[in-house]
Formats: structure tokens, C-alpha cells, sequence
């Protein structure tokens, strides 16, 4: 299972080749990526960063306190970290995250961390100082023992109770507990498992935390590789469950396939395809204005007309 | 009503603190102590107290610069580019930091630097450097999302001190986090400044195949001769590895796109590029990177066209 966080494209990539050399080397037994080296440093680095660079306002969190509390987890057995044994690091260094601003996803790291750029347009979890002093590393205890492993750490096949994922287990749930106004959410319709998946981060440890009387309305994204499949869009498939679930949870929410801005910075990597090209037939039709739940598309003209009709009707 | 009477004083008494031999010598002693005391608890209050240090005009040393640096080095070396994954970062803080501690700040010299500059060879691929000139912000968000592009900010030293301050001071061996030497009103010599000089030189000489450059078509100069491009970065640039110099010439959504590359600012860098034996291309505008820009405007209509 891939790193939580804002993990780039080739970190699958790159766990995949360092499991392949950890398998040539004697004893690895875990089915995840070793503690990274330097742990501490980048840590401490980050947490730095975060509170004196980019959110001065938090300058008085205490880095080395954090770091204390947080470290832990790193003398216990790998097998029996629990969520929340990450209290009393989640207490020194959570903080409030502004309305409107929360961005949850799935499948969608790259994008994610590109789209939100470094809390200046959103702030999803790797962009919260809980997140960010996490963001792409592993870290566990070896399991005879004390010290940290760094050949391998256990994923949740290996057990469920590891470090890593309660971090994230626990930071999901903070960061759902503190979000508040619009929330907005990013799914890739072009996974072939499933832009909604129906157990997993956001599914299992962040909608069961989302606060009702703090939330106005959840926005869905359903974004497509440029030409890429179109497993699912808003309104199919288990984007209709993520759908019901919120109804039935008395949000109100709407969909939007492949929303314009995010598509936008999409296209900076496939400027020539045609789906990032001028249709001028389009761009003179009148069409029919699609309702809030919006149809499927796998081009950029339905979002297009609703923003030329959204534009004529200031 | 008191009962008492005052005995007269008698002529020859002696003054009222009759205190005996014994007593007056404890009370030498101790008020030779009080006295050695305070003249220790001075000089070591002299000898503690913070040194006098030089004062600036410009930001003091980011809070918590040696962690953020470290961070930093770990960060890309273990993590964003693996490849480098040998480099002692230690090490590399340790050369970064002797390069200005106990100096005067604006007596910084490129040699002060050598040493940091030995310690870390970074290859970049050819044809994936990408200057800047006045456009920093768009061309950091075109290389996080064009990955085998680099900014002299998304190399190693770039990336460690990007948007931080630095400076020491003559008396102490200590970070100066009160001021630093603002660039024009005290000194251009100054840690920071150098340090963006010498990189940058070393970044353009490293160049090899087509090098990109971003620049600010919204200005009256996009190519701007006292800027670290114009002065330091093209005139670094080695003629046997570099053959072309691509000029992406960006302008800010709305405003009425002026073609930039015939005007007279562009024309100058092309004789420069090719007086120094390399082709010259210009590009007003360049796709990928107006995709970009139209991610804050997506309903402009020089974005509409885009799509």
C-alpha cells in the first residue's frame, strides 16, 4: 500500500525497487518500506519549516515536543500501535484549519499536492503540520527488539496495527474533526478499482468524523486522466454510493466531473491532446445546461457552457 | 505614659555601636566577601552578556535556520531525488554554515563558498535547465507538475536555501537572527546574495543541450541585464555544451498580449545568445506553462481558448 500524504507518482515506483533489493538482501519481513533514514532530522526539519516559515502564526509550537511525542510509538512492538497513541502528538501540534480550505481525495497524490500549492489554494492533510512532518516516510520499531527497522516496515496486510497507518488513522480523523465550510474532495475516475474507494482513509477514518454542524456542503471532484479511461464519473458506480452515503448522512453535496481548474493544471502535462484543444463548434452551441449533479464527460464542454451560462446570468 | 528617662550623654563616651575586636573582624570579612562577590557576579555578567552585534536594515536569520537546512538536505537527498541519497548532509550544513559564521556579513566572498561548492556535485540532465527571470512563482508550479524540469531552486542547494536569510557576525560564532544585510541599502556582498551568485554560476555552467528560460512578459523589460539571468546565469553558460536558449515569454492573464519576442528587451538577449555562439528560439506565451497561469483564471477567455 502506498505511503499516505501527498506521496508523489514515483514513490510506488520507487518502494517497488527498493523491495526488490531488500528481497536480494537476508531477512526482510515486512511488506512495506523500512524506517527512512534520518527520521528524526526531517522531522524536526519540517516541523521547523512549518511553524516559522509557512504558518508563522504557529511559531509557538514546540518542534521538539512534537517530536517527543511522537517518538513514542517508535519503542513499541510494530504490530500494536494504535491510533491513539498518537494523542498527545496530534494534541501539541494540530491547529486550526481554515474554512473552506479542506481537500480530501483518493488516488490523486500528485494532483492533490500540485492543485492545493503548499496551503495557498487548499490545505489538504500533507499541508497540516500533523501531515506534513509525515509526508512520505515510514518509521517502525524492529520487531525483536529495540531500534528502528530499516529494511522493512508492516503494511496493513501484515497487521492492521501498525505505525504508519494509525498515524494516518489518526490524523484523518483530526483533520475531518476540524474542517468546517465547504468541503471538497477529489476522486480519479479513471482508477480502475474505483474513484470511491468503499473502505479506505476517506471512507472508514474521515466521513465518520466530519462535523454536521460545521460543514455547509461537500463538493465532489471526479477527475479523469487527460484521454484516460472513464471508469466512473459523478452519479455511477461507487461515486453513487459516496453519493447516497452523504445523503443519507443529511449532507447536501454536489458532483462535478473533471472541474475545470484542476483539469486545467492537468493539461499543462498533455498540452497538445485534443481534450486540451479548442472545440469551436462547441464553444458557439447552445446546449443544455446540465443539472447539479452533472452528467458524465469526458471532454471539457459541459463545464465550459456551465461556466459561460453561470457568467451570463451576472 | 512611658516611665523612662534619657541618661545624659556623658562627655568621653564612645559612639553608640560598642562592637568588640571579634566582631568587627567577622564584619571585615564578610563585607570583603559581599564585595568579592559582586565584582565576580560583574565580570561574569560582562563575560555572559550577548556581544554587540553589528545591526542591519534588512530581515534577521530565519527562525530556526540550522533545522529547516538539515531538514531540507535530508528531505531531498533520502526522498525527492534518491540519487543523491550518498550525500552527507552534515557535512554539507557544517561547509554551509563556516562559508559566513564569524565574518563580517558584507565582506563575503564566492571563495568563502568553495568549499560548499566542492562538497556537492549535482548532474543535471540536459535539456531540463529552466531559468527564471521575474517569474519565480509560475516557474516553481510548472516544475511541480513537469518533474525532469529544474529550477536552480529544485537543485540541491537551491532547494536547501530557498527563501530562507543568513548571516553571522565578526564577534560571535553564532547566527545573527536580530538583522541582515539588506542588498541595496547595506551591502551587496552580503552571505545571501553571494550565495545566490555563486550557484547560480555554477548551475549555468553545468547546462548542457536547450536551456529554457522564464521571463515576465508583463514587464517593460522581460530581459532585464541587471538581473541574476541577464548578469550572471547567460553569460555562465558554456557554448560548447549548450547549443540553444529557449525563451518562454509569459504574460499575465488579461492583459493584451504583446508579442514580447520581437520587442526590443528580447532582441537584445538574442544578440547576446548568439554573439556567444548558440541559436536563440522565443516563444510568447508558452503552452504548457499558460495552462498553468489559467488554473487561477480558469474562466478568462485566453483560458476558454486554451481548452
Amino acid at each position: 500500500m502506498a505511503a499516505r500524504g501527498c506521496a508523489p507518482w514515483w514513490l510506488p515506483l520507487l518502494q517497488l525497487l527498493l523491495l526488490q533489493l531488500g528481497a536480494g538482501a537476508a531477512g526482510e519481513r515486512w511488506g512495506g518500506e523500512g524506517t527512512s533514514p534520518h527520521l528524526q532530522s526531517i522531522f524536526l526539519g519540517r516541523c521547523a519549516e512549518y511553524s516559522s516559515l509557512l504558518r508563522p502564526e504557529l511559531r509557538d509550537k514546540n518542534c521538539t515536543a512534537i517530536w517527543e511525542a511522537f517518538k513514542v510509538v517508535l519503542d513499541k512492538d510494530p504490530c500494536s500501535v494504535l491510533p491513539s497513541d498518537y494523542d498527545l502528538f496530534i494534541d501539541l501540534s494540530m491547529h486550526s484549519i481554515p474554512r473552506d480550505k479542506s481537500l480530501f481525495w483518493e488516488n490523486n497524490h500528485l494532483l492533490v499536492t500540485s492543485y492545493s500549492d503548499n496551503t495557498r489554494r487548499f490545505m489538504p492533510l500533507c499541508d497540516v503540520l500533523y501531515g506534513r512532518v509525515g509526508d512520505f516516510l515510514s518509521w517502525c520499531r524492529q520487531k525483536n527488539g529495540s531500534g528502528l527497522d530499516y529494511q522493512s516496515c508492516p503494511t496493513s496486510e501484515d497487521c492492521e496495527n501498525n505505525p504508519v497507518d494509525s498515524y494516518w488513522k489518526r490524523a484523518s480523523m483530526q483533520y475531518s474533526r476540524d474542517s468546517s465550510g465547504v468541503i471538497y474532495v477529489m476522486l480519479n475516475g479513471s482508477e480502475p478499482t474505483g474513484a470511491y474507494p468503499v473502505k479506505g482513509f476517506f471512507a472508514d477514518f474521515e466521513i465518520p468524523y466530519f462535523q454536521k454542524d460545521k460543514i455547509t456542503r461537500i463538493e465532489i471532484w471526479v477527475m479523469h486522466e487527460i484521454g484516460g479511461p472513464n471508469v466512473e464519473s459523478c452519479g455511477e458506480g461507487s461515486v453513487k454510493i459516496l453519493e447516497e452515503r452523504l445523503e443519507a448522512m443529511g449532507f447536501q453535496y454536489s458532483c462535478i466531473n473533471d472541474y475545470l481548474p484542476v483539469k486545467l493544471l492537468k493539461c499543462v502535462d498533455h498540452s497538445t491532446h485534443p481534450d486540451c484543444a479548442l472545440n469551436s463548434a462547441a464553444a458557439s452551441t447552445q446546449r443544455e445546461v446540465p443539472s447539479l449533479y452533472a452528467e458524465p464527460s469526458t471532454s471539457l464542454i459541459i463545464p465550459f457552457l456551465v461556466a459561460m451560462a453561470l457568467g451570463s446570468q451576472m | 505614659m512611658s516611665n523612662y528617662e534619657f541618661s545624659p550623654v556623658m562627655s568621653g563616651d564612645k559612639p553608640c555601636c560598642q562592637i568588640s575586636k571579634r566582631a568587627q573582624i567577622c564584619l571585615g570579612l564578610g563585607l570583603l566577601v559581599v564585595s568579592l562577590s559582586v565584582v565576580v557576579a560583574v565580570v561574569l555578567l560582562k563575560v555572559r552578556s550577548p556581544p554587540e552585534l553589528l545591526e542591519w536594515h534588512g530581515h534577521g536569520t530565519t527562525s530556526h535556520f540550522s533545522e529547516i537546512v538539515l531538514g531540507r538536505c535530508f528531505t531531498y537527498t533520502q526522498i525527492i531525488r534518491p540519487e543523491l541519497r550518498d550525500e552527507d548532509c552534515r557535512k554539507i550544513v557544517d561547509a554551509f554554515k563556516s562559508a559566513f559564521l564569524s565574518k563580517n556579513p558584507c565582506n563575503i566572498t564566492k571563495e568563502d563558498y568553495q568549499p560548499l561548492i566542492n562538497l556537492v556535485t549535482q548532474t543535471i540532465p540536459c535539456n531540463k535547465t529552466l531559468f527564471w527571470s521575474k517569474s519565480k512563482d509560475l516557474a516553481h508550479q510548472y516544475t511541480w507538475v513537469q518533474r525532469e524540469f529544474f529550477t536552480l531552486e529544485d537543485t540541491l542547494l537551491g532547494y536547501m536555501a530557498d527563501d530562507l536569510t543568513w548571516c553571522g557576525d565578526p564577534s560571535t560564532s553564532d547566527l545573527n537572527y536580530q538583522s541582515c544585510p539588506h542588498w541595496r541599502t547595506d551591502c551587496s556582498n552580503n552571505p545571501g546574495s553571494v550565495f545566490w551568485k555563486v550557484i547560480s554560476q555554477k548551475f549555468a555552467e553545468a547546462a548542457c543541450g536547450v536551456v529554457q528560460v522564464m521571463l515576465n512578459g508583463s514587464l517593460t523589460e522581460p530581459f532585464n541585464k541587471n538581473s541574476t539571468f541577464g548578469s550572471v546565469e547567460v553569460f555562465n553558460l558554456n557554448p560548447e555544451k549548450v547549443h540553444t536558449v529557449q525563451a518562454w515569454v509569459m504574460h499575465n492573464i488579461g492583459e493584451v498580449s504583446s508579442d514580447s519576442c520581437s520587442g526590443y528587451s528580447l532582441n537584445e538577449l538574442k544578440l547576446i545568445v548568439r554573439e556567444r555562439k548558440m541559436a536563440f528560439i522565443c516563444q510568447d506565451n508558452y503552452r504548457p506553462a499558460r495552462f498553468v497561469q489559467c488554473v487561477k483564471n480558469p474562466e478568462h477567455l485566453s483560458c476558454r481558448s486554451q481548452i
